[in-house]
């Protein structure tokens, strides 16, 4: 429910709103944090998830979907792509972090 | 271009703060200044992500001599005409117009970290809040090298030029030296990706590679390391077999002197005399940094990697990215990049008073670095690794299995080379 609100306002939005507001989940995770980590992937995939040419856009994927298919390339037995290296590179939370930030923005990189 | 309002709200609908600027309308009162030096990979990275990301809290200044940048990253392909200067040289109006930096075209000359003070050529001495240093490197004097003569074409734009033309005069069966600089440098795998580029464009041009010409082209490849820096499998395997009859690799050779009139470079392992001469001599941090006493005796400037902030306790407030920081991390714009992103993040929350040091963030402070080189006229590898902040060690290890090469060069690679140098651009200056 968090999420939703928050991806209506787009991505500037979001730390100001998650460093001042008090958060009603149990543990309020620092969104900036992951912010932070998923933008290690934008060299590539775009600011904010929304690449140019062939590479897939990150913006606007379900968080579940996007953390699966990363967990599906960090489990292949011989990695061979770069995506399967970059994969390798994040821990299970971390990509859960990634996935998480990637479903709060929008698909077309709010740019 | 004229910049009308309207043009503007449609560029950038989020950034509330960034419209204001720029329509005319007075601006909330930052809450804190950035001075950014060098309008690189890492400076505009930096200047373009506090913006966004402060949503426009932070005002930033970005002083950078050029009135453009000139890519390093692809600009072996300005040797073999695969691309021209004007492909590689970016603009600074996005990072004007779209994100509200303040551009200011001057050199800095000097630092003075206890004053919080900064020298320009211009505009003399002015103070900074917080500094973020991203300079990239300064060549190493060698005796008797004059670069227009000799050139470098490791800070791309005329130098490569230079080289490009130098190449294109000099005779198809002639011989073709080059030197690769003592690591830490710019771009592992870059000078030997030049190496094959170069016998590419001459061995075509022979007629050797295809066989209608009977006489090899010489490429000399005096490295001063140990041995091949980065995606050895490739290049080990490029020189010693597609290009087995041109290339001839010799490691462990330092460069002692020049001729820069008779193009001969004399080594630890030998004198060598070419048609042209191409030079990388080895190098460091720029010698502002030096003169300022910010990199002390290191040839880099030493950073904490959780923030990019200087450790010499007498320049508070000042950060160092890209190929001018001092951590162990590869020297390449990609990694530029994503320091300047931590870096970022970490003045924005010390401008709201929040530390860098929570035990959340200090977890998922990551980089990471791909480089993409071309092999042939049509063909390319790949490089890419992960790195991660330790916080045992209070330094960036990579992360097991992350690193990976290529296992072929290919037309795919080659293709994919373009995309993400594409996303890399734009996420960078635009
Ligand atoms: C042939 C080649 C191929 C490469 N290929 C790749 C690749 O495939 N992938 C990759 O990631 N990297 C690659 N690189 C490396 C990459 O270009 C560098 O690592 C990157 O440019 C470093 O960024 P930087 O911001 O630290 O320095 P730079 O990009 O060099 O920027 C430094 C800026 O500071 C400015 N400056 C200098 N002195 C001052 C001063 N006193 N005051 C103000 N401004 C100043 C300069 O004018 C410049 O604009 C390659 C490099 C070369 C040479
Ligand atoms: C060095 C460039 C690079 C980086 C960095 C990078 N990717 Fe990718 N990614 C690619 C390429 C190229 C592809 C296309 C598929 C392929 O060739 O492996 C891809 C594909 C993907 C896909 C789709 C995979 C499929 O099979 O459809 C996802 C999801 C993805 N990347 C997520 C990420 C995330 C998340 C990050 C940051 C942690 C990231 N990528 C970082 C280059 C990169």
């Amino acid at each position: 429910m968090r999420v939703i609100s928050i991806k209506i306002s787009g991505t500037l939005l979001i730390a100001s709103a998650i460093l001042m507001l008090p958060l009603s989940t149990a543990v309020a995770e620092d969104q900036t944090v992951n912010r932070m980590i998923a933008s290690q992937c934008a060299q590539c995939h775009g600011t904010n998830g929304y690449a140019r040419g062939s590479y897939p856009d990150l913006g606007g994927d379900e968080a579940k979907d996007l953390a699966d298919h990363l967990y599906d390339m960090k489990g292949e037995d011989r990695p061979s792509d770069i995506m399967d290296h970059q994969a390798l590179g994040y821990t299970d939370d971390q990509i859960r972090r990634i996935a998480q930030y990637y479903s709060t923005l929008p698909e077309n990189g709010g740019d | 271009m004229p910049l009308t309002r309207r043009s503007f709200i449609q560029m950038v609908p989020a950034s509330a703060a960034a419209l204001a600027l720029t329509s005319g309308a007075k601006a909330a009162e930052p809450i804190h200044h950035v001075t950014v030096l060098g309008g690189g990979f890492a400076g505009c990275t930096v200047a373009k992500y506090l913006r966004m990301w402060s949503n426009g809290e932070i005002a930033v200044t970005l002083i950078e001599p050029n009135s453009n940048h000139v890519s390093c990253i692809m600009s072996n392909l300005i040797l073999n005409k695969r691309l021209k200067t004007t492909d590689l040289t970016f603009e600074y109006n996005d990072l004007q117009v779209k994100y509200g930096v303040e551009v200011v075209h001057d050199r800095a000359l000097r630092i003075r970290g206890p004053q919080k003070q900064l020298r320009l050529k211009n505009a003399g001495w002015v103070n900074y809040d917080s500094l973020v240093v991203a300079t990239g490197i300064q060549f190493d004097k060698i005796p008797g090298l004059v670069p227009s003569k000799v050139p470098h074409a490791w800070i791309a734009g005329g130098q490569t030029n230079n080289l490009r033309n130098k190449i294109i005069r000099m005779p198809d069966t002639g011989t073709f030296v080059m030197t690769i600089p003592k690591a830490p440098y710019r771009c592992p795998p870059g000078p030997y990706e030049r190496a094959c580029i170069v016998a590419d464009i001459l061995g075509r041009r022979s007629g050797y590679l295809d066989g209608t010409g009977n006489v090899a082209p010489r490429v000399i490849v005096l490295d001063a390391n140990p041995g091949i820096m980065a995606e050895k499998g490739t290049f080990t395997s490029a020189f010693n077999d597609l290009y087995g009859d041109i290339i001839e690799y010799i490691p462990d050779a330092q460069v002692e002197s020049v001729d820069s009139d008779n193009l001969i470079v004399n080594t630890s392992q030998g004198s060598f005399a070419g048609d042209v001469l191409n030079v990388i001599p080895n190098h460091g941090a720029q010698n502002i940094l030096k003169v300022s006493g910010l990199t002390g005796d290191s040839r880099w400037a030493d950073v904490d990697p959780v923030t990019y902030a200087s450790t010499n306790t007498l320049f508070q407030d000042v950060y160092v990215i890209g190929d001018t920081q001092g951590t162990s991390q590869p020297k390449s714009g990609h990694m530029a990049n994503a320091q300047a992103k931590i870096c970022a993040d970490s003045i924005i929350r010390t401008a709201h008073g929040l530390s860098s040091y929570t035990e959340e963030r200090l977890q998922n402070i990551t980089t990471n670095s791909a480089c993409f080189s071309p092999i042939t006229y049509d063909e390319a590898s790949w490089l890419t690794a992960v790195y991660s902040y330790n916080p045992d060690t209070g330094s960036m290890g990579l992360v097991p299995g992350s690193l990976g090469e290529a296992h072929n060069w290919s037309s795919r690679n080659f293709n994919d080379m373009f995309t993400w140098s594409d996303n890399l651009f734009a996420d960078t200056f635009k």
